[in-house]
Protein backbone atom coordinates (compact mmCIF):
# COMPACT_ATOMS: atom_id res chain seq x y z
CA UNK A 1 0.00 0.00 0.00
CA UNK A 2 1.40 3.47 -0.96
CA UNK A 3 2.38 5.87 1.78
CA UNK A 4 0.44 9.15 1.65
CA UNK A 5 1.97 10.88 4.68
CA UNK A 6 5.33 10.05 6.27
CA UNK A 7 6.12 11.80 9.54
CA UNK A 8 9.63 11.40 10.92
CA UNK A 9 10.91 12.49 14.33
CA UNK A 10 8.55 15.45 14.47
CA UNK A 11 9.01 17.76 17.44
CA UNK A 12 7.20 21.01 18.04
CA UNK A 13 7.91 23.61 20.73
CA UNK A 14 5.69 26.70 20.84
CA UNK A 15 7.57 29.96 21.51
CA UNK A 16 8.33 30.55 25.21
CA UNK A 17 7.26 27.02 26.20
CA UNK A 18 9.67 24.56 27.73
CA UNK A 19 7.78 21.31 27.15
CA UNK A 20 7.11 20.16 23.58
CA UNK A 21 3.58 20.10 22.14
CA UNK A 22 4.75 17.20 19.93
CA UNK A 23 7.70 15.05 20.91
CA UNK A 24 9.65 12.91 18.44
CA UNK A 25 6.62 11.61 16.55
CA UNK A 26 7.02 9.15 13.66
CA UNK A 27 4.30 7.31 11.78
CA UNK A 28 2.86 6.78 8.30
CA UNK A 29 -0.58 7.16 6.77
CA UNK A 30 -1.23 4.76 3.90
CA UNK A 31 -3.34 5.38 0.85
CA UNK A 32 -7.02 4.56 1.29
CA UNK A 33 -7.02 4.09 5.05
CA UNK A 34 -9.14 5.68 7.75
CA UNK A 35 -6.85 6.71 10.57
CA UNK A 36 -8.16 8.11 13.86
CA UNK A 37 -6.27 10.10 16.47
CA UNK A 38 -7.41 9.77 20.06
CA UNK A 39 -6.10 11.63 23.10
CA UNK A 40 -7.06 14.00 25.87
CA UNK A 41 -7.39 17.75 25.35
CA UNK A 42 -3.91 19.26 25.13
CA UNK A 43 -2.30 15.97 24.05
CA UNK A 44 -0.95 17.63 20.87
CA UNK A 45 -3.34 16.21 18.23
CA UNK A 46 -4.35 19.54 16.67
CA UNK A 47 -0.73 20.78 16.74
CA UNK A 48 0.26 17.65 14.83
CA UNK A 49 -2.38 17.95 12.08
CA UNK A 50 -1.78 21.72 11.65
CA UNK A 51 1.84 20.90 10.86
CA UNK A 52 0.68 18.23 8.40
CA UNK A 53 -1.37 20.81 6.45
CA UNK A 54 1.45 23.36 6.54
CA UNK A 55 -0.24 25.88 8.83
CA UNK A 56 2.31 25.44 11.59
CA UNK A 57 6.10 25.19 11.37
CA UNK A 58 7.69 22.14 13.07
CA UNK A 59 10.66 22.77 15.37
CA UNK A 60 12.42 19.70 13.96
CA UNK A 61 11.62 16.57 11.99
CA UNK A 62 10.16 16.02 8.56
CA UNK A 63 6.67 15.65 7.09
CA UNK A 64 6.30 14.27 3.55
CA UNK A 65 3.12 14.11 1.52
CA UNK A 66 3.17 11.71 -1.43
CA UNK A 67 6.96 11.61 -1.29
CA UNK A 68 7.48 15.41 -1.22
CA UNK A 69 8.30 17.44 1.89
CA UNK A 70 5.42 19.75 2.84
CA UNK A 71 7.80 22.47 4.12
CA UNK A 72 8.08 25.22 1.52
CA UNK A 73 5.54 23.50 -0.72
CA UNK A 74 2.12 24.84 0.33
CA UNK A 75 0.54 24.31 -3.11
CA UNK A 76 1.38 20.59 -2.98
CA UNK A 77 -0.57 20.16 0.26
CA UNK A 78 -3.44 22.39 -0.90
CA UNK A 79 -3.76 20.43 -4.16
CA UNK A 80 -4.20 17.10 -2.37
CA UNK A 81 -5.52 17.63 1.14
CA UNK A 82 -8.91 18.89 2.28
CA UNK A 83 -8.61 20.22 5.82
CA UNK A 84 -11.36 20.85 8.32
CA UNK A 85 -10.19 22.91 11.32
CA UNK A 86 -11.38 22.25 14.84
CA UNK A 87 -13.30 25.48 15.25
CA UNK A 88 -16.10 25.72 12.71
CA UNK A 89 -16.23 29.47 12.19
CA UNK A 90 -18.27 31.00 9.43
CA UNK A 91 -16.78 30.74 5.94
CA UNK A 92 -16.38 34.36 4.94
CA UNK A 93 -19.77 35.79 4.15
CA UNK A 94 -20.62 33.26 1.51
CA UNK A 95 -23.83 31.32 1.21
CA UNK A 96 -23.51 27.54 1.64
CA UNK A 97 -23.82 26.86 -2.11
CA UNK A 98 -21.27 29.58 -2.95
CA UNK A 99 -18.71 28.19 -0.50
CA UNK A 100 -18.99 24.69 -1.99
CA UNK A 101 -18.91 25.87 -5.61
CA UNK A 102 -15.92 28.22 -5.25
CA UNK A 103 -13.93 25.71 -3.19
CA UNK A 104 -14.50 22.91 -5.72
CA UNK A 105 -13.62 25.20 -8.64
CA UNK A 106 -10.47 26.57 -7.00
CA UNK A 107 -9.39 22.98 -6.36
CA UNK A 108 -9.24 22.37 -10.07
CA UNK A 109 -12.74 21.33 -11.20
CA UNK A 110 -14.32 22.89 -14.29
CA UNK A 111 -17.18 25.32 -13.59
CA UNK A 112 -19.78 22.75 -14.69
CA UNK A 113 -18.19 20.03 -12.56
CA UNK A 114 -17.97 22.41 -9.60
CA UNK A 115 -21.70 23.12 -9.88
CA UNK A 116 -22.41 19.35 -9.97
CA UNK A 117 -20.06 18.83 -7.02
CA UNK A 118 -21.91 21.53 -5.07
CA UNK A 119 -25.25 19.82 -5.70
CA UNK A 120 -23.85 16.38 -4.85
CA UNK A 121 -22.39 17.63 -1.56
CA UNK A 122 -25.59 19.45 -0.63
CA UNK A 123 -27.48 16.20 -1.10
CA UNK A 124 -24.82 14.01 0.55
CA UNK A 125 -24.77 16.16 3.69
CA UNK A 126 -28.55 16.80 3.60
CA UNK A 127 -28.01 20.55 3.35
CA UNK A 128 -30.18 21.22 0.30
CA UNK A 129 -32.49 23.65 2.16
CA UNK A 130 -29.43 25.58 3.40
CA UNK A 131 -28.02 26.23 -0.07
CA UNK A 132 -28.73 29.97 -0.09
CA UNK A 133 -28.26 30.57 3.62
CA UNK A 134 -25.22 32.67 4.61
CA UNK A 135 -22.66 30.73 6.60
CA UNK A 136 -22.71 33.44 9.29
CA UNK A 137 -26.35 32.53 9.97
CA UNK A 138 -25.89 28.77 10.36
CA UNK A 139 -26.12 26.97 13.69
CA UNK A 140 -22.94 25.43 15.19
CA UNK A 141 -23.86 21.97 13.90
CA UNK A 142 -24.75 23.27 10.42
CA UNK A 143 -21.43 25.13 10.22
CA UNK A 144 -19.55 21.96 11.11
CA UNK A 145 -21.35 20.03 8.34
CA UNK A 146 -20.52 22.85 5.92
CA UNK A 147 -16.84 22.74 6.91
CA UNK A 148 -16.89 18.97 6.34
CA UNK A 149 -18.49 19.41 2.93
CA UNK A 150 -16.01 22.19 2.05
CA UNK A 151 -13.07 19.96 3.09
CA UNK A 152 -14.39 17.30 0.67
CA UNK A 153 -15.24 19.71 -2.18
CA UNK A 154 -13.21 18.98 -5.32
CA UNK A 155 -13.03 15.26 -4.45
CA UNK A 156 -9.87 15.64 -2.42
CA UNK A 157 -7.88 12.38 -2.22
CA UNK A 158 -6.81 13.06 1.38
CA UNK A 159 -8.98 14.49 4.16
CA UNK A 160 -7.72 15.73 7.52
CA UNK A 161 -10.60 16.43 9.87
CA UNK A 162 -10.19 17.92 13.34
CA UNK A 163 -13.07 16.69 15.49
CA UNK A 164 -15.64 16.27 12.71
CA UNK A 165 -18.50 15.24 15.00
CA UNK A 166 -18.01 17.84 17.74
CA UNK A 167 -21.24 19.80 18.51
CA UNK A 168 -23.33 17.44 16.35
CA UNK A 169 -26.58 15.80 17.39
CA UNK A 170 -26.54 11.95 17.38
CA UNK A 171 -28.36 11.72 14.04
CA UNK A 172 -25.81 13.99 12.35
CA UNK A 173 -22.90 12.15 14.00
CA UNK A 174 -24.15 8.96 12.38
CA UNK A 175 -24.42 10.78 9.05
CA UNK A 176 -20.76 11.88 9.35
CA UNK A 177 -19.47 8.34 9.99
CA UNK A 178 -21.67 6.94 7.21
CA UNK A 179 -20.47 9.51 4.65
CA UNK A 180 -16.80 9.14 5.58
CA UNK A 181 -17.07 5.38 5.39
CA UNK A 182 -18.81 5.63 2.01
CA UNK A 183 -16.31 7.96 0.31
CA UNK A 184 -13.45 5.84 1.65
CA UNK A 185 -15.05 2.73 0.18
CA UNK A 186 -16.19 4.22 -3.14
CA UNK A 187 -13.34 6.64 -3.96
CA UNK A 188 -10.48 5.29 -1.87
CA UNK A 189 -10.22 8.62 -0.05
CA UNK A 190 -7.56 8.58 2.66
CA UNK A 191 -9.08 10.00 5.84
CA UNK A 192 -7.29 11.11 8.99
CA UNK A 193 -9.35 12.52 11.82
CA UNK A 194 -9.14 13.56 15.43
CA UNK A 195 -12.03 12.58 17.67
CA UNK A 196 -13.12 12.15 21.25
CA UNK A 197 -16.04 10.09 20.01
CA UNK A 198 -14.16 6.78 20.29
CA UNK A 199 -17.17 4.49 20.56
CA UNK A 200 -18.84 5.74 17.36
CA UNK A 201 -15.54 6.15 15.51
CA UNK A 202 -14.80 2.49 16.12
CA UNK A 203 -17.29 1.66 13.35
CA UNK A 204 -15.08 3.26 10.69
CA UNK A 205 -11.54 3.44 12.08
CA UNK A 206 -9.02 1.11 10.43
CA UNK A 207 -5.93 2.27 12.33
CA UNK A 208 -5.64 4.38 15.42
CA UNK A 209 -2.96 6.61 16.94
CA UNK A 210 -3.20 7.46 20.63
CA UNK A 211 -1.50 10.59 21.96
CA UNK A 212 -0.54 11.55 25.48
CA UNK A 213 1.39 14.66 26.57
CA UNK A 214 2.64 15.36 23.04
CA UNK A 215 3.81 11.80 22.39
CA UNK A 216 2.32 9.18 20.12
CA UNK A 217 2.08 6.35 22.65
CA UNK A 218 0.40 3.71 20.46
CA UNK A 219 -0.27 3.19 16.73
CA UNK A 220 -1.94 0.20 15.13
CA UNK A 221 -5.14 -1.59 14.21
CA UNK A 222 -7.67 -1.48 17.06
CA UNK A 223 -7.81 -5.29 17.08
CA UNK A 224 -4.03 -5.58 17.48
CA UNK A 225 -3.88 -2.96 20.19
CA UNK A 226 -6.76 -4.54 22.06
CA UNK A 227 -4.70 -7.71 22.45
CA UNK A 228 -2.63 -5.76 24.99
CA UNK A 229 -5.70 -5.27 27.13
CA UNK A 230 -7.71 -8.41 26.33
CA UNK A 231 -7.25 -9.66 29.87
CA UNK A 232 -9.12 -6.62 31.06
CA UNK A 233 -12.75 -5.56 31.35
CA UNK A 234 -14.31 -2.14 31.14
CA UNK A 235 -16.17 -1.01 34.24
CA UNK A 236 -18.44 2.02 34.01
CA UNK A 237 -19.80 3.71 37.11
CA UNK A 238 -22.76 6.14 37.15
CA UNK A 239 -23.53 8.23 40.24
CA UNK A 240 -24.74 11.66 41.39
CA UNK A 241 -21.88 14.07 40.57
CA UNK A 242 -21.99 15.67 44.01
CA UNK A 243 -21.78 12.31 45.85
CA UNK A 244 -19.01 10.18 44.32
CA UNK A 245 -18.68 6.61 45.65
CA UNK A 246 -15.81 5.32 47.79
CA UNK A 247 -13.67 3.10 45.57
CA UNK A 248 -11.94 -0.14 46.46
CA UNK A 249 -8.15 0.19 46.80
CA UNK A 250 -6.32 -0.08 43.47
CA UNK A 251 -9.23 1.09 41.30
CA UNK A 252 -8.16 4.27 39.43
CA UNK A 253 -11.02 5.49 37.19
CA UNK A 254 -10.95 8.07 34.39
CA UNK A 255 -13.74 10.66 34.45
CA UNK A 256 -15.66 10.76 31.15
CA UNK A 257 -17.98 13.42 32.55
CA UNK A 258 -19.21 14.41 36.02
CA UNK A 259 -21.00 11.40 37.51
CA UNK A 260 -19.61 8.99 34.88
CA UNK A 261 -16.32 7.16 35.50
CA UNK A 262 -14.67 4.42 33.54
CA UNK A 263 -11.92 2.01 34.59
CA UNK A 264 -10.15 -1.02 33.15
CA UNK A 265 -9.94 -3.92 35.56
CA UNK A 266 -8.29 -7.33 35.37
CA UNK A 267 -10.73 -10.13 34.46
CA UNK A 268 -9.60 -12.31 37.32
CA UNK A 269 -10.18 -9.52 39.85
CA UNK A 270 -13.63 -8.52 38.56
CA UNK A 271 -15.76 -10.58 40.97
CA UNK A 272 -13.87 -9.50 44.07
CA UNK A 273 -13.92 -5.88 42.97
CA UNK A 274 -17.66 -5.83 42.29
CA UNK A 275 -18.34 -7.19 45.77
CA UNK A 276 -16.44 -4.28 47.29
CA UNK A 277 -18.21 -1.57 45.23
CA UNK A 278 -20.05 1.14 47.16
CA UNK A 279 -23.45 0.28 45.65
CA UNK A 280 -25.27 2.66 47.98
CA UNK A 281 -23.83 5.63 46.10
CA UNK A 282 -24.03 4.19 42.60
CA UNK A 283 -27.01 4.80 40.30
CA UNK A 284 -25.76 2.11 37.94
CA UNK A 285 -22.65 0.15 36.92
CA UNK A 286 -21.81 -1.77 33.73
CA UNK A 287 -19.15 -4.30 32.83
CA UNK A 288 -18.04 -4.84 29.18
CA UNK A 289 -15.28 -6.40 27.13
CA UNK A 290 -12.80 -3.69 25.88
CA UNK A 291 -13.75 -1.12 23.20
CA UNK A 292 -11.74 1.50 21.32
CA UNK A 293 -12.53 3.91 24.11
CA UNK A 294 -10.86 1.53 26.54
CA UNK A 295 -7.74 1.58 24.41
CA UNK A 296 -7.85 5.36 24.68
CA UNK A 297 -8.26 5.15 28.46
CA UNK A 298 -5.54 2.52 28.74
CA UNK A 299 -2.94 4.45 26.75
CA UNK A 300 -3.92 8.08 27.21
CA UNK A 301 -5.25 8.36 30.73
CA UNK B 1 1.85 6.12 -6.64
CA UNK B 2 -1.55 6.54 -8.20
CA UNK B 3 -1.71 9.16 -10.96
CA UNK B 4 -4.97 10.49 -9.55
CA UNK B 5 -2.97 11.61 -6.54
CA UNK B 6 -0.06 13.13 -8.43
CA UNK B 7 -1.82 14.94 -11.30
CA UNK B 8 -3.98 17.28 -9.28
CA UNK B 9 -3.64 20.98 -10.12
CA UNK B 10 -5.56 24.08 -9.07
CA UNK B 11 -6.62 26.89 -11.40
CA UNK B 12 -4.39 29.40 -13.22
CA UNK B 13 -3.60 32.60 -11.31
CA UNK B 14 -6.07 34.82 -13.26
CA UNK B 15 -8.89 32.30 -12.66
CA UNK B 16 -7.94 32.09 -8.97
CA UNK B 17 -8.06 35.88 -8.79
CA UNK B 18 -11.49 36.07 -10.43
CA UNK B 19 -12.98 33.46 -8.05
CA UNK B 20 -11.40 35.09 -5.01
CA UNK B 21 -12.57 38.53 -6.17
CA UNK B 22 -16.16 37.25 -6.41
CA UNK B 23 -15.81 35.56 -3.02
CA UNK B 24 -14.52 38.80 -1.50
CA UNK B 25 -17.34 40.79 -3.08
CA UNK B 26 -19.74 38.82 -0.86
CA UNK B 27 -18.38 41.02 1.92
CA UNK B 28 -20.90 43.66 0.84
CA UNK B 29 -23.28 41.67 3.05
CA UNK B 30 -21.69 43.25 6.11
CA UNK B 31 -19.46 46.05 4.77
CA UNK B 32 -22.33 48.16 3.41
CA UNK B 33 -23.10 49.30 6.95
CA UNK B 34 -19.57 50.58 7.54
CA UNK B 35 -19.54 52.07 4.01
CA UNK B 36 -22.72 54.02 4.75
CA UNK B 37 -21.90 55.02 8.32
CA UNK B 38 -18.15 55.57 8.19
CA UNK B 39 -17.42 55.96 4.49
CA UNK B 40 -20.29 58.31 3.68
CA UNK B 41 -21.96 59.89 6.70
CA UNK B 42 -18.72 60.69 8.62
CA UNK B 43 -16.99 62.50 5.73
CA UNK B 44 -20.23 64.24 4.73
CA UNK B 45 -20.75 65.67 8.21
CA UNK B 46 -17.07 66.61 8.43
CA UNK B 47 -17.33 68.19 4.98
CA UNK B 48 -20.41 70.23 5.90
CA UNK B 49 -19.08 71.32 9.31
CA UNK B 50 -15.65 72.31 8.03
CA UNK B 51 -16.95 73.51 4.67
CA UNK B 52 -19.29 76.19 6.02
CA UNK B 53 -16.49 77.35 8.30
CA UNK B 54 -13.88 77.27 5.49
CA UNK B 55 -16.02 79.31 3.08
CA UNK B 56 -14.93 82.42 4.96
CA UNK B 57 -11.28 81.43 4.54
CA UNK B 58 -11.46 81.51 0.76
CA UNK B 59 -11.88 79.24 -2.24
CA UNK B 60 -8.65 77.29 -1.68
CA UNK B 61 -9.58 76.33 1.89
CA UNK B 62 -13.03 75.20 0.69
CA UNK B 63 -11.53 73.00 -2.02
CA UNK B 64 -9.12 71.41 0.48
CA UNK B 65 -12.13 70.54 2.64
CA UNK B 66 -13.96 68.97 -0.32
CA UNK B 67 -11.05 66.88 -1.65
CA UNK B 68 -9.69 66.12 1.83
CA UNK B 69 -12.99 64.62 2.87
CA UNK B 70 -12.94 62.25 -0.09
CA UNK B 71 -9.66 60.96 1.35
CA UNK B 72 -11.39 60.73 4.75
CA UNK B 73 -14.12 58.70 3.06
CA UNK B 74 -11.44 56.29 1.77
CA UNK B 75 -9.69 56.16 5.14
CA UNK B 76 -12.90 55.39 6.99
CA UNK B 77 -14.31 53.24 4.19
CA UNK B 78 -11.65 51.21 2.36
CA UNK B 79 -8.97 51.16 5.06
CA UNK B 80 -11.43 50.37 7.86
CA UNK B 81 -13.24 47.64 5.93
CA UNK B 82 -10.07 45.89 4.78
CA UNK B 83 -8.49 46.07 8.25
CA UNK B 84 -11.68 44.59 9.77
CA UNK B 85 -11.79 41.91 7.12
CA UNK B 86 -8.15 40.78 7.50
CA UNK B 87 -8.34 40.95 11.27
CA UNK B 88 -11.52 38.85 11.25
CA UNK B 89 -9.89 36.32 8.93
CA UNK B 90 -6.84 36.07 11.18
CA UNK B 91 -8.59 35.71 14.49
CA UNK B 92 -11.69 33.76 13.41
CA UNK B 93 -9.90 31.02 11.49
CA UNK B 94 -10.74 32.29 7.97
CA UNK B 95 -7.08 32.47 6.96
CA UNK B 96 -6.80 28.70 7.57
CA UNK B 97 -9.43 28.20 4.89
CA UNK B 98 -7.66 30.45 2.38
CA UNK B 99 -4.20 29.09 3.29
CA UNK B 100 -5.28 25.49 2.61
CA UNK B 101 -6.77 26.28 -0.81
CA UNK B 102 -4.51 25.93 -3.88
CA UNK B 103 -4.34 29.69 -4.46
CA UNK B 104 -1.49 32.19 -4.53
CA UNK B 105 -1.53 34.51 -1.54
CA UNK B 106 -0.79 37.44 -3.83
CA UNK B 107 -3.95 36.58 -5.85
CA UNK B 108 -5.98 36.64 -2.64
CA UNK B 109 -4.56 39.98 -1.46
CA UNK B 110 -5.12 41.54 -4.91
CA UNK B 111 -8.66 40.15 -5.03
CA UNK B 112 -9.49 41.47 -1.57
CA UNK B 113 -8.14 44.97 -2.28
CA UNK B 114 -9.91 45.08 -5.66
CA UNK B 115 -13.21 43.97 -4.11
CA UNK B 116 -13.05 46.60 -1.38
CA UNK B 117 -12.05 49.21 -3.94
CA UNK B 118 -15.30 48.47 -5.74
CA UNK B 119 -17.26 48.37 -2.48
CA UNK B 120 -15.89 51.79 -1.43
CA UNK B 121 -16.79 53.50 -4.72
CA UNK B 122 -20.41 54.40 -3.80
CA UNK B 123 -19.21 56.30 -0.69
CA UNK B 124 -16.54 58.14 -2.66
CA UNK B 125 -18.98 59.07 -5.43
CA UNK B 126 -21.57 60.34 -2.94
CA UNK B 127 -18.96 62.38 -1.04
CA UNK B 128 -17.46 63.74 -4.27
CA UNK B 129 -20.80 64.84 -5.74
CA UNK B 130 -22.95 65.82 -2.75
CA UNK B 131 -20.17 67.79 -0.99
CA UNK B 132 -19.39 70.28 -3.76
CA UNK B 133 -23.11 70.67 -4.54
CA UNK B 134 -24.03 71.54 -0.95
CA UNK B 135 -21.08 73.85 -0.45
CA UNK B 136 -21.19 75.37 -3.91
CA UNK B 137 -17.51 74.49 -4.44
CA UNK B 138 -16.30 74.96 -8.04
CA UNK B 139 -14.95 71.58 -9.18
CA UNK B 140 -13.79 70.67 -12.70
CA UNK B 141 -13.44 66.93 -13.14
CA UNK B 142 -10.48 65.76 -15.24
CA UNK B 143 -10.86 62.36 -16.99
CA UNK B 144 -7.75 61.15 -15.13
CA UNK B 145 -9.98 60.87 -12.05
CA UNK B 146 -10.86 57.39 -13.33
CA UNK B 147 -7.24 56.36 -12.66
CA UNK B 148 -6.71 58.52 -9.60
CA UNK B 149 -9.58 57.14 -7.47
CA UNK B 150 -8.40 53.50 -7.70
CA UNK B 151 -4.82 54.68 -7.20
CA UNK B 152 -5.88 56.50 -4.00
CA UNK B 153 -8.02 53.60 -2.72
CA UNK B 154 -5.57 50.75 -3.25
CA UNK B 155 -2.74 51.98 -0.95
CA UNK B 156 -5.17 52.80 1.84
CA UNK B 157 -6.77 49.36 1.47
CA UNK B 158 -3.23 47.87 1.44
CA UNK B 159 -2.32 49.74 4.64
CA UNK B 160 -5.62 48.48 6.16
CA UNK B 161 -4.67 44.90 5.25
CA UNK B 162 -1.19 45.37 6.77
CA UNK B 163 -2.75 46.72 9.98
CA UNK B 164 -5.10 43.72 10.09
CA UNK B 165 -2.08 41.40 9.86
CA UNK B 166 -0.14 43.32 12.52
CA UNK B 167 -2.18 43.52 15.74
CA UNK B 168 -1.82 40.87 18.44
CA UNK B 169 -5.59 40.87 18.87
CA UNK B 170 -8.54 41.92 16.73
CA UNK B 171 -9.13 44.87 19.07
CA UNK B 172 -5.50 45.99 18.89
CA UNK B 173 -5.65 46.03 15.07
CA UNK B 174 -8.84 48.12 15.24
CA UNK B 175 -7.26 50.59 17.68
CA UNK B 176 -4.16 50.95 15.50
CA UNK B 177 -6.31 51.60 12.46
CA UNK B 178 -8.38 54.25 14.26
CA UNK B 179 -5.23 56.00 15.47
CA UNK B 180 -3.64 55.90 12.03
CA UNK B 181 -6.84 57.24 10.42
CA UNK B 182 -6.74 60.29 12.67
CA UNK B 183 -2.99 60.81 12.20
CA UNK B 184 -3.19 60.49 8.41
CA UNK B 185 -6.11 62.93 8.30
CA UNK B 186 -4.29 65.51 10.40
CA UNK B 187 -0.76 65.24 9.01
CA UNK B 188 0.06 67.04 5.78
CA UNK B 189 -2.21 69.13 3.58
CA UNK B 190 -5.18 66.73 3.40
CA UNK B 191 -8.10 68.83 4.71
CA UNK B 192 -6.18 71.89 5.86
CA UNK B 193 -4.25 74.01 3.29
CA UNK B 194 -0.44 73.99 3.67
CA UNK B 195 -0.19 77.66 4.70
CA UNK B 196 -2.39 76.90 7.76
CA UNK B 197 -0.26 73.91 8.91
CA UNK B 198 2.80 74.07 11.21
CA UNK B 199 6.10 73.09 9.58
CA UNK B 200 6.55 69.80 11.45
CA UNK B 201 3.09 68.57 10.37
CA UNK B 202 3.90 69.46 6.78
CA UNK B 203 7.18 67.56 7.08
CA UNK B 204 5.59 64.47 8.63
CA UNK B 205 2.88 64.59 5.97
CA UNK B 206 5.48 63.53 3.41
CA UNK B 207 5.41 60.07 5.01
CA UNK B 208 1.62 59.67 4.81
CA UNK B 209 -0.06 58.18 1.70
CA UNK B 210 -3.13 60.33 2.48
CA UNK B 211 -1.09 63.43 1.58
CA UNK B 212 -0.37 62.09 -1.91
CA UNK B 213 -3.95 60.87 -2.34
CA UNK B 214 -5.30 64.33 -1.42
CA UNK B 215 -2.83 66.02 -3.76
CA UNK B 216 -3.78 63.75 -6.68
CA UNK B 217 -7.50 64.25 -6.06
CA UNK B 218 -7.14 68.04 -5.91
CA UNK B 219 -5.40 68.06 -9.28
CA UNK B 220 -8.11 66.01 -11.04
CA UNK B 221 -11.05 67.71 -9.30
CA UNK B 222 -9.87 71.31 -9.08
CA UNK B 223 -6.85 71.51 -11.36
CA UNK B 224 -4.40 72.16 -12.73
CA UNK B 225 -2.97 68.70 -13.47
CA UNK B 226 0.81 69.06 -13.20
CA UNK B 227 3.90 66.86 -13.11
CA UNK B 228 3.23 66.54 -9.38
CA UNK B 229 0.43 64.07 -10.28
CA UNK B 230 3.04 61.63 -11.62
CA UNK B 231 4.93 61.80 -8.32
CA UNK B 232 1.69 61.32 -6.35
CA UNK B 233 0.71 58.31 -8.45
CA UNK B 234 4.20 56.84 -8.14
CA UNK B 235 4.15 57.09 -4.34
CA UNK B 236 0.60 55.69 -4.15
CA UNK B 237 1.53 52.74 -6.39
CA UNK B 238 4.68 52.10 -4.35
CA UNK B 239 2.72 52.06 -1.06
CA UNK B 240 0.21 49.69 -2.68
CA UNK B 241 2.93 47.34 -3.91
CA UNK B 242 4.88 47.30 -0.64
CA UNK B 243 1.84 46.86 1.63
CA UNK B 244 0.32 44.11 -0.54
CA UNK B 245 3.64 42.28 -0.92
CA UNK B 246 4.13 42.40 2.84
CA UNK B 247 0.60 41.09 3.52
CA UNK B 248 1.07 38.30 0.95
CA UNK B 249 4.40 37.32 2.50
CA UNK B 250 2.96 37.41 6.02
CA UNK B 251 0.02 35.23 4.96
CA UNK B 252 2.37 32.63 3.51
CA UNK B 253 4.51 32.48 6.64
CA UNK B 254 3.57 29.52 8.77
CA UNK B 255 2.77 30.06 12.43
CA UNK B 256 5.68 29.54 14.83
Amino acid sequence: MDVVYAIENLTKFYPKQTSPANKDISFEIRQGEIFGFLGDNGAGKTTLVRQMVNLLRPTSGCISLLGQPVAGNPQHVANHVGYMPQIAHALNNMAVGEALYFTAHLRGMSRADARRERDTLLELWRMGPLRDKYSTRLSGGERRLLRLAVAMAGQMPVLILDEPTNELAPQRRRLVWDVLSRINRERGTTILFITHDAIEAEKVIQRVGIMRDGELVAVGRPGDLKQHIDQKLRLELFFAPDAPPQLPAGLAPHELQPGHWIALIERREASALLERLDLERLDDFRLYSPTLEDLYVHYAA
Amino acid sequence: MSTMLLDRRGQSTPVQWWDLFRMELTNWRWSWRSSVLQGTITPLFSLLALGFFARDSGREALLYVVTGNIVVSLLFGAMTSVESRVSWLRFQGGLDYIATLPVRHSAFVLAMVAAFLLLSLPSVIVTATVGPLLLGAPVHIHPLILLVIPACTAPLAGVGAALGMTGRTQQQSGNLRFLLTLVMTALGPVIVPPDKLPGFMMFLGHFSPATYAASALRQVMVGPVTARLALDMLVLCAVTAVSMAWVGWRMGRREE
